[in-house]
């Protein structure tokens, strides 16, 4: 108990540091005002902005309010529409609320990595597991090769190519975008390429690792059928280092799919990054990066503990 | 049981997206009719002043019309909302509006309605980005009697019809009940009425049946608009924008590369339209304000304009032409046809520079910096191909290429006023829509004066007070002698080496085989400008 209480804190710990981290980097490049509304604003606007925005005041107070308001779930207005409303300080008025622009694009984000996950996790195991079960054998050549590739290609490259392929050539499915469940397999299969790589070389890993004890080698003396042994005895035991695996994955997919948000005009969090980014809207970037951020950790706490589950002999925060 | 615990987990795992996916709808694509065009942005927001430039909101002029516009063919002005236009002075117009136009909301435009509206729009205190083109004084506009419609500048403006061709007229019913949904719900008079925007996907519009183009004969295009709907696409990547027209999901694609554009060539089923635009590509050379003194000195100006491969540059950013010497393009009023483009001879810039250094200028010690923004396409290569000519010419440089936050405030008095003794050519791209070389000349050239960083000059490095006085003469005069004020200003500028133009940009857009697609040096995207052809 005294363990998930301290990783508890440790990640609060780590979400304040991190919102902390991307406030100030917000405001250390430059006016974010300027940023917003381009060289070309005028000095009405901009100021505007920044008494709306509350820019003009010490950073140190602009500082201790925003983390004030996160803690009432407030994470402040998107200055998409409201810097050129009159009279500004009607900004919390017609601004959208951040937070809610950032949960409507979650559920895409959870469906692109459930459904990369979906894909990689089965083809990931599998291939480790028919990998381990015939080491040298052509089938884990052919596995170490899929999975080297995996890991190492290029996402960019590899979407715009099943694009081409699939979409352009064949008319299969659609180039990108949101709409029907055609439009995620792309997406998908271009995050998935990387995941099914990792958990391929891990679970081949730690299969062989298992294959090889002694209890393996007891049980096929007494005559126990060799897929119950891969897939009841030994699986379950090298389930924690592929779980592991997942779920850093899986923080990897929710951190990581900007670039395949970007080429398929998927629009979940990842896109809405790059947009906010684009726009310079400060107060969307940083609640993105918060809620992407509080993601990661939880994804990360959920393994953590999962562990004990898996493996109830595995004392979690025991030292030495 | 416990055995399964760790096969049940991943099994729930796949469990769980298999779920999804069937949970997901099942939605139908385009229907027979509607026009999809894959677009390079995201609108900022769909509000009536955003209509003044289409990057901002590309597809909204099919929503939101404005009382006259600009012919993309001959490029003159032509009756949209007003039927009639006259000047009563040089800082009033007087608009006789359209009869029976109603907006999407079905209240009636009223002359009041249109004051309103443009009330709204070019409101100092709203500011709005439209501003960046306002005129020397402000805009204000009343209604003289039901059917008439007084703009007023508050100071004389020869550019005010160009004004009036860039604000959307929208429902002031909706600014007085609902401002909020202004930003994001247009509701205009145009042949399509907004529909919906699914923020990160497309924004949508529907056929308007009582579109009071139907009944009029003076209207733009061929006032039967070819498609039920619009649907405006978000996509950022080149790439899936052209994929989008080769897989036949799109119609119309914005701004393809000029690789994708000589591709299309040869393709069956799309072809690459390009046309002139007004967006320049330009290197502004530090001068004497607040500058490295030795870029002062016009010998060292020449050599780096004269070290400078236009032509080459043209070839490496593709789709674009050489400019003639100046940064406005043919047609501009003020343009000067008998200046020639900046010759490329290094052996001259060497010369020069040999002169300066003889004179005991420390030549050597010079190191220009030569940056561009990184939104800019292209910029990398091109920088540093004239980072590499400036060397060769024995000039010393060095290239960056800048973010937006850091590049932007080197642009401005404000910014480069801190940065005492630089030498900084930036390369970028900017646009002048207006036809007339006044705001380009302000913008460019005119003194900024730190103490007023809101003026239109704050962005120029140059400070020449007989050249102002002759600018500010030139911006109150109007008709011929206004195009001939300017032409000599243009040649002015021109001989003392300030800019160099380095492109004038052509935009393309591939077009699905089948469809002619008219536009004009804007480049809007209006479906009563796509027509079918045999």
């Amino acid at each position: 108990m005294a363990y998930f209480v301290r990783r508890t804190v440790n990640s609060v710990l780590l979400l304040l540091l991190t919102v902390s981290f991307v406030f100030i980097a917000g405001r250390m490049i430059g006016d974010p005002a300027l940023n917003m509304l381009g060289p070309g604003a005028s000095e009405v606007a901009l100021e505007n902005l920044r008494r709306a925005a509350g820019l003009n005041d010490p950073l140190l107070l602009q500082y201790v309010r925003y983390i004030g308001n996160l803690l009432t779930g407030d994470f402040g207005v998107s200055y998409r529409f409201g810097f050129s409303v009159l009279p500004s300080e009607d900004l919390d008025e017609i601004g959208q609320p951040v937070i809610e622009i950032v949960l409507d694009r979650l559920p895409a984000t959870f469906l692109l990595a459930a459904v990369a996950m979906g894909i990689a996790v089965p083809s990931g195991v599998l291939m480790g597991i028919v990998a381990a079960a015939y080491p040298r054998s052509v089938a884990d050549r052919v596995v170490t090769v899929v999975a080297l590739a995996g890991v190492s290609i290029v996402q960019f490259w590899l979407g715009l190519m099943l694009i081409v392929f699939f979409a352009v050539q064949l008319g299969w499915l659609p180039t990108g975008g949101y709409g029907g469940w055609t439009h995620v397999i792309l997406p998908a299969l271009t995050l998935a390429a990387r995941p099914i790589g990792r958990i391929a070389q891990i679970a081949r890993s730690a299969m062989l690792d298992e294959l090889s004890k002694p209890y393996v080698v007891t049980a096929r003396a007494k005559g126990v059928r060799e897929w119950r042994i891969v897939f009841l005895h030994a699986l379950k035991n090298a389930a924690v280092p592929i779980i592991t695996m997942i779920g850093d994955e899986l923080s990897a997919l929710l951190t990581g799919a900007i670039l395949v948000e970007k080429i398929f005009a998927w629009p979940g969090v990842g896109l809405l990054i790059i947009d906010s980014l684009t726009r310079s809207d400060l107060p969307l970037i940083q609640a993105s990066i918060a809620v992407v951020a509080a993601l990661v950790v939880i994804v990360n706490l959920l393994v953590d503990f999962s562990y004990r589950l898996v493996n109830p002999r595995i004392k979690l925060g025991s030292r030495g | 049981m416990s055995n399964f615990s760790s096969m049940r987990r991943l099994a729930t795992a796949t469990a769980v997206s298999a779920a999804a996916i069937a949970a997901f709808p099942l939605l139908a694509g385009p229907t027979e009719g509607t026009l999809v065009v894959a677009v390079n942005q995201e609108p900022q927001d769909l509000a009536a002043q955003g209509a003044y430039k289409e990057i901002n909101a590309p597809g909204l002029r099919n929503v939101l019309e404005t009382l006259i516009a600009v012919d993309p063919v001959s490029g003159e002005f032509i009756p949209v909302l007003a039927t009639d236009w006259e000047r009563v002075d040089g800082s009033t117009l007087r608009f006789t509006i359209r009869d029976d136009v109603k907006f999407h909301d079905g209240t009636d435009m009223t002359s009041q309605a249109v004051a309103d509206s443009i009330n709204w729009v070019w409101s100092l205190e709203n500011a709005f980005t439209i501003q960046e083109y306002a005129g020397p004084g402000e805009i204000t506009a009343a209604a003289v009697d039901e059917s008439t419609v007084e703009v007023r500048s508050s100071e004389p403006d020869p550019l005010l019809e160009f004004r009036m061709s860039l604000n959307g007229i929208s429902s002031p019913t909706q600014l007085a009940e609902d401002p909020a949904r202004h930003f994001d719900t247009p509701i205009g008079t145009g042949p399509y009425s907004f529909v919906e925007w699914k923020q990160g996907q497309y924004w949508s519009a529907t056929h308007n049946p009582d579109w009071w183009g139907l009944d009029a004969d003076d209207a733009y295009g061929t006032t039967e608009p070819e498609f039920s709907d619009l649907r405006f696409v978000f996509r950022s990547e080149d790439a899936a924008r052209v994929a989008m027209v080769q897989s036949g999901e799109a119609q119309l694609a914005m701004f393809p590369s000029a690789d994708e554009c000589a591709r299309a060539a040869d393709a069956d089923g799309y072809n690459c339209v390009t046309g002139p635009s007004t967006t320049y590509l330009y290197g502004r050379l530090d001068h004497s304000l607040h500058a490295d003194e030795r870029l002062a000195d016009p010998r060292i100006r020449e050599a780096i304009f004269a070290a400078i491969d236009i032509a080459g540059i043209v070839d490496l950013y593709g789709m674009a032409s050489v400019p003639q010497g100046q940064l406005g393009a043919k047609g501009t009023i003020g343009f000067n046809d008998e200046l020639d483009p900046y010759e490329y001879d290094p052996e001259r810039a060497m010369e020069l520079l040999d002169e300066a250094k003889e004179d005991g200028l420390d030549v050597d010690g010079l190191s220009i910096e030569i940056v561009g923004r990184d939104t800019t396409p292209r910029i990398k290569p091109i920088v540093e191909a004239i980072g590499a000519m400036l060397d060769i010419a024995g000039i010393g440089t060095d290239i960056k290429v800048q973010t937006p936050a850091e590049f932007n405030p080197r642009v401005r008095i404000t910014g480069y006023s801190n940065e005492p003794g630089r030498q900084m050519m930036q390369v970028h791209v900017k646009q002048n829509p207006s036809g007339d070389y006044g705001l380009l000349l302000l913008s460019n050239y005119a003194c900024p004066n730190i103490e007023d960083p809101t003026g239109p000059s704050r962005s120029s490095v140059y400070c020449d007070e007989a050249f102002d006085a002759k600018l500010f003469d030139a911006l109150a005069s109007f008709g011929d002698e206004r195009g001939e004020r300017m032409r000599e200003l243009v040649e002015y500028v021109h001989d003392r080496h300030l800019i160099v133009p380095l492109a004038l940009l052509d935009r393309g857009h591939l077009v699905e085989a089948g469809l002619e697609f008219t536009f004009g040096t804007d480049h809007r995207i209006q479906a009563v400008y796509l027509d079918s052809v045999e």
